[in-house]
């Protein structure tokens, strides 16, 4: 039957496996970035040429952001596995993801440059940062009600 | 905070301890400690009520507003 405590245990495991998935990524760049200049060469943006070398600083910065937003989701979902939800740790994971996406969209923005098509997914990354920094915000607010809670005798 | 909480003194007056006060007023050691230290952000209704029949005490023994500069 499933339950919350199943889909938390999903929600880790997925963690666990992007935490070895993203690394291995890590090491393919130079492959992906080769490919994906073989076969969309003739891209559309500012500048023309090879975007071997952009693509690839910007697939590794992402994948930086992405090992940074592991480890804050890791902290994150252990912290909910012991029932504290409503914590100012929490709101710090919250408020790192929320950075990363919104940093990990400057690269993908800049390679925009080279390819308009890259400035979807720095839109994407940005848009998602924000709606994380909102969440972040509603947390605040619950720590807060929740301390006035505990703190109500 | 200047609402000053006077709950040790009205336990000395009536010389009853915290486990004991804890119990007749239904609430943790823990909670009473946290009412006693003055780190408590606000008093249920409730728990005054209880507090004052125990204690055979009025809100105003328990509970002083002082200026906050003379805190």
């Amino acid at each position: 039957m499933w339950n919350k405590t199943k889909s938390l245990q999903l929600s880790l495991l997925l963690v666990k496996v992007l935490f070895v998935f993203v690394p291995l990524l890590m090491t393919c760049v130079p492959v992906i970035a080769e490919w994906y200049d073989a076969v969309y060469g003739e891209g559309v943006g500012f500048l023309d040429g090879s975007v071997y070398w952009p693509l690839s600083i910007t697939l590794y910065l992402a994948a930086i952001c992405a090992m940074v937003c592991l480890y804050a989701l890791h902290k994150l979902l252990g912290n909910i596995k012991k029932d504290e939800v409503f914590t100012p740790t929490n709101c710090k994971c919250l408020r790192i993801i929320s950075w990363c996406c919104i940093l990990a969209a400057i690269p993908f923005g800049l390679l925009g440059i080279w390819r308009f098509l890259s400035f979807i997914v720095a839109l994407a990354a940005a848009f998602f940062g924000l709606i994380l920094r909102v969440l972040k915000n509603v947390f605040e607010k619950a720590v807060e009600l929740k301390e006035e809670n505990d703190f109500t005798i | 905070m200047p609402i000053i909480v006077n709950l040790d003194v009205m336990m000395a007056k009536r010389k009853i301890s915290s486990g004991d006060l804890a119990k007749k007023i239904d609430i943790t050691p823990a909670n009473l400690s946290i009412l006693k230290t003055g780190k408590a952000k606000a008093i249920r209704f409730s728990t005054l009520e209880k507090l004052c029949e125990v204690l055979q005490c009025q809100p105003g023994d328990i509970l002083e507003w002082r200026d906050e500069e003379e805190v």
